[in-house]
């Protein structure tokens, strides 16, 4: 392209100098393609930083026990060991985790789409005395994390015979301050005239808020249950404290666990047991990563 | 002020060009608007000018200077923004002084100009106050007030106009000229509106998909137009055109293949239909079918077999029935050949009945 | 539908999360200040008032005052790094192309993985004697360190997790910000005659500041609250160098079973968390710049 440019140049102005302006210009064009170069090659490194830990997490997965106590270390395996995945899944009760981790997430959000959804519409569409302080209430617990609250409401659960049990993972999440800030916020934004022509309709308010505004929130319901369901799936915190029976604690707590009892260092059956924890969520990632960026990135830019 | 050349300017964006081959010169002094609808690459034409779009090929050239290479700040240009772009977290003076101390003019200097340009502008009281907390019109205000404190050579304005309301328009649109005569800068003004183009520039360019389709004098491009694109894009209600192939009766001699004729509906006047037909024009017969008065304005629209078209008349209602005849002069009759072009040397040969329906 | 049901709709419709939040937040919040002036081991059924004992017993625990300080540390460190380098980066990648799309992707990518992922992922890659990262110093004749096992490397090496987990949010959330200024602004600057770190120091960051406060805070009150890494990486040591204030009330409360004591330390926490809260809210309504 620049060659064009010169040539109609030459042919154009015809004067002395045309030459200076060539290499000039072929110059810059060279400069401006390396400096790209070495740009893009920086990031590159950058997603190394990040990539291949992961990498290495997989390459370890598939070692012999001799082969992970090489130093310096070897990245491919001479053959890959896949038997240390089923080991990992053999070494503890991992179907009643995964069920366990799949019950209190799904029960989670939906309790949450039960509870939010109508608090999200009372404060958005209507007056009502102390909608402030209410208001103000619910966003208070959002400064309120689980670590701050477990000693007492593992008390009070325990008291109430609740412990090692599902309703105990899933209740104190059963509502989620967020959402309904969420919620509210793309419930305001709808236009009154919708609403008013349902009213002329003769539409009961139920009708209103479940036919006509949720499904215009809708991006706004898959972007919260997104956020939702990975926090609660990666829990480990909570479970750790609300449980120790070995028949309701969840998948992080499983995959913790092997540690313990495989001993200090068995460290391929370990990762084995890592990439079964963390390729779902990765792959859930690469499938809808524009989606999951925003859910997580978009929600707290207020 | 400075004289802006355009030369063989080139401009592709993402292998879509928007500007074929832009060969453009704009005088010093003048205030120049470029107009056309939508997309027709003014507003890309002005931010290569700028230096804020650098042109796939061709040069630029401020004052015989190629600027091609050099970056925004230094080609002593201006501009005022459609969304005036005023710093939001600095206060009026902040905003005016930002490009002022950029170029290190000292403290007292400052001072002295931002006050002084603020008193031409009417921005004294507002000095300290921050943009979110000024209405439209004093935004706009800081925003040219930014601009004419650099003391430029060009004055580039990007549809700054077209956030106001109607009146706002009005006051600010004398004011600018007043501003144009003050300075003597070069001002190069974008916009889609044709009232404010007609009034404001001493020099029209006319644009389309990325080609000027005539650049002349405001009365040449209204007397006088290029192409059928220009006809029509000034003027309200723009010119009639009319298929030649419609009006049987007219005959034309002179140089080229005539395919459209066109008319302005302000030289057209309707008549009764009984009415005697004139020797030294064309004559449509055709059914009334709106009449819109605008005060001292009236628009008639007519359906004829040759077309719809309109007819305007100054403080002089038609009140006749709804079937009149139409009668242009011949010599207010503009003839264009198939591919819009306008054909100067051709003309009408006699007045004759034109047109079915009589 | 008669009037006063109408009245009362909307407070059914918020009653159920109302009742949730009270239960399960506000209500726990009063209880643990209550139990923070009383002993209790939790098997007795009889808690014992005691004051501000447990407070006073606190305060003079020389373990305690470790574990503030490694908590101030560690939470400063984190933030410094992983907002401090988030800035530069975001505005390094800030472009919509599809490369950039996916680098950053990648580097948000251990935002979404559990922690418990991250945390055994990292013990391996520093384990002083097979570990990748041990590995890849070598290369560059750095000999073997202690990592996660040496008392004066172990809290530096989980602020190194977190900032590698967090870096990656943080940066996206700059870009996004990035993204919200008007682009006639950064023009008018140019034409402005204005330098790049001018613009940067005078335009960009006072637009970017209430991003910059939001992750701030964030950051500062994860970091506070954190629990997972020590206590899948260190459990608190070695001699205590990782041990914080989470981690301290789940060991006096699950492990030595001093309630009373874990809820004292339970009550210093909330009124970081709660004073850190403030700080947000008041900086917040004061130096933001509206458009």
């Amino acid at each position: 392209m620049s060659m064009n440019n010169a040539g109609r140049e030459a042919s154009a102005s015809g004067a002395s100098g045309i030459n200076r302006r060539i290499d000039a210009r072929r110059i810059r064009a060279f400069l401006e393609l390396v400096l790209l170069v070495a740009n893009r090659a920086c990031m590159l490194l950058l997603v190394c930083a990040f990539a291949l830990p992961f990498a290495w997490m997989l390459s370890t997965s598939l070692k012999t026990l001799p082969e992970t106590m090489i130093f310096p270390p070897e990245w491919i395996p001479d053959e890959p060991v896949w038997s240390n995945y089923a080991v990992a899944w053999r070494s503890g009760p991992f179907f009643t985790y995964l069920l366990n981790s799949l019950i209190v997430a799904i029960g989670i959000l939906a309790l949450q789409m039960l509870t939010i959804i109508p608090a999200a519409y009372a404060f958005a569409r209507f007056r009502f005395p102390g909608k402030g302080l209410l208001f103000g209430l619910v966003m208070a617990t959002l400064m309120i994390p689980a670590q701050l609250i477990f000693l007492p409401v593992y008390l009070m659960l325990s008291g109430w015979k609740l412990l090692n049990t599902h309703l105990a993972l899933i209740l104190p999440f059963a509502s989620s301050a967020f959402g309904i800030f969420l919620l509210r916020q793309s419930f305001m934004q709808t236009a009154e005239e919708l609403i008013e022509a349902a009213r002329l309709d003769n539409a009961p308010e139920w009708k209103i808020m479940l036919r006509i505004m949720a499904p215009l929130a809708r991006p706004v319901l898959v972007t919260f249950a997104l956020f939702s369901f990975i926090s609660h799936w990666n829990d480990y915190f909570w479970p750790l404290v609300m449980t120790t029976n070995e028949s309701a604690r969840t998948l992080p707590l499983g995959i913790a666990k092997i540690r313990e009892t495989e001993g200090t260092a068995t460290w391929n059956v370990l990762m084995a047991a890592n990439v079964m924890l963390a390729v779902p969520v990765l792959l859930a990632f690469f499938a809808a990563q524009r989606q999951i960026i925003r859910a997580f990135v978009y929600s707290g830019v207020k | 002020m400075a004289r802006i050349e355009l030369i063989d300017v080139v401009k592709r964006f993402k292998g879509e060009t928007v500007i074929p081959k832009l060969n453009l010169t704009i005088r010093e002094g003048s205030f120049t608007v470029l107009v056309g609808p939508s997309g027709c690459g003014k507003s890309t034409t002005l931010r290569m000018i700028a230096g804020l779009e650098r042109q796939t090929s061709g040069d630029i050239r401020i004052d015989g200077a190629c600027v091609n290479d050099v970056e925004p700040g230094k080609r002593d240009v201006a501009m005022v923004f459609q969304n005036y772009a005023l710093y939001p977290n600095m206060t009026v003076r902040g905003n005016i002084e930002f490009g002022l101390k950029n170029r290190g003019v000292p403290r007292p200097d400052r001072e002295r100009l931002v006050r002084d340009i603020c008193e031409i502008v009417g921005l004294t009281p507002h000095l300290d106050k921050k943009p979110h907390s000024l209405s439209g019109g004093q935004r706009q205000r800081v925003a040219l007030a930014r601009a004419m404190v650099k003391k430029p050579k060009v004055f580039i304005l990007d549809e700054p106009l077209s956030n106001l309301d109607a009146k706002l328009r009005g006051q600010m649109r004398t004011e600018l000229i007043e501003l144009h005569r003050r300075l003597g800068a070069t001002f190069v003004y974008v916009t889609h509106d044709q009232v404010e183009a007609m009034s404001m520039g001493d020099r029209i360019v006319v644009m389309n998909r990325g080609e000027v389709m005539q650049s002349a004098a405001p009365m040449e491009l209204y007397n006088d137009p290029d192409n059928l694109f220009a006809a029509q894009f000034i003027g309200t209600p723009p010119m009639n055109v009319l298929p030649l192939s419609a009006l049987p009766g007219l005959r034309t001699e002179g140089e080229g293949d005539p395919a459209f004729v066109g008319f302005r509906p302000e030289h057209a006047r309707l008549a009764p239909e009984s009415t005697e037909l004139p020797r030294d024009g064309i004559v449509i017969a055709g059914e009334i079918a709106t009449r819109e008065s605008l005060g001292a304005e009236q628009v008639c629209k007519l359906r004829s077999d040759a077309g719809t078209f309109f007819v305007k008349s100054f403080l002089n209602p038609y009140s006749g029935g709804d079937f009149a005849l139409a009668v242009v002069p011949c010599e207010r009759l503009y003839f264009f050949d198939r591919d819009g072009s306008r054909l100067r040397r051709l003309r009408a040969v006699q007045p004759q009945l034109a047109a079915a329906g009589v | 539908m008669p009037a006063i049901l109408n009245r009362l709709r909307p407070y059914a419709m918020i009653a159920p999360a109302l009742v949730v939040f009270s239960l399960f937040y506000l209500y726990p919040i009063g209880y643990m200040i209550h139990l923070s002036f009383h002993d209790w081991n939790f098997i007795s059924p009889v808690k014992t008032y005691v004051g501000l004992n447990n407070y006073r017993e606190m305060l003079a625990d020389d373990t305690f005052l470790q574990v503030l300080r490694n908590s101030a540390l560690y939470t400063v460190m984190t933030v410094l790094l992983a907002t401090g380098t988030a800035l530069p980066l975001a505005i390094w990648l800030n472009r919509k192309s599809a490369f950039h799309a996916f680098v950053q992707g990648a580097i948000f990518s251990p935002h979404i993985i559990s922690l418990v992922s991250i945390s055994l992922l990292w013990s391996w890659l520093m384990d002083p004697e097979y570990g990748l990262l041990n590995g890849l110093l070598h290369l560059f004749g750095i000999g073997p360190l202690q990592w996660l096992n040496d008392p004066d490397t172990a809290l530096i090496s989980l602020v190194i997790v977190a900032v590698w987990k967090s870096l990656g949010y943080n940066t996206l959330v700059f870009i996004a910000g990035l993204q919200s200024i008007p682009p006639e602004l950064l023009e008018a600057a140019a034409l402005d005659r204005s330098k790049p770190w001018t613009t940067f120091r005078r335009l960009i960051l006072p637009l970017l500041s209430p991003t910059l406060f939001f992750l701030v805070i964030i950051n500062l009150i994860g970091s506070f609250q954190v629990f997972e890494t020590i206590a899948i990486m260190t459990q608190g040591g070695p001699i205590n160098s990782t041990n914080t204030l989470v981690y301290y009330i789940y060991e006096y409360g699950f492990r030595y079973f001093k309630i009373g004591y874990a809820s004292a330390a339970g009550v210093i926490l909330l009124f970081i968390v709660g004073a850190l809260t403030l700080v947000y809210f008041r900086m917040l309504s004061r130096r933001v710049h509206y458009r």
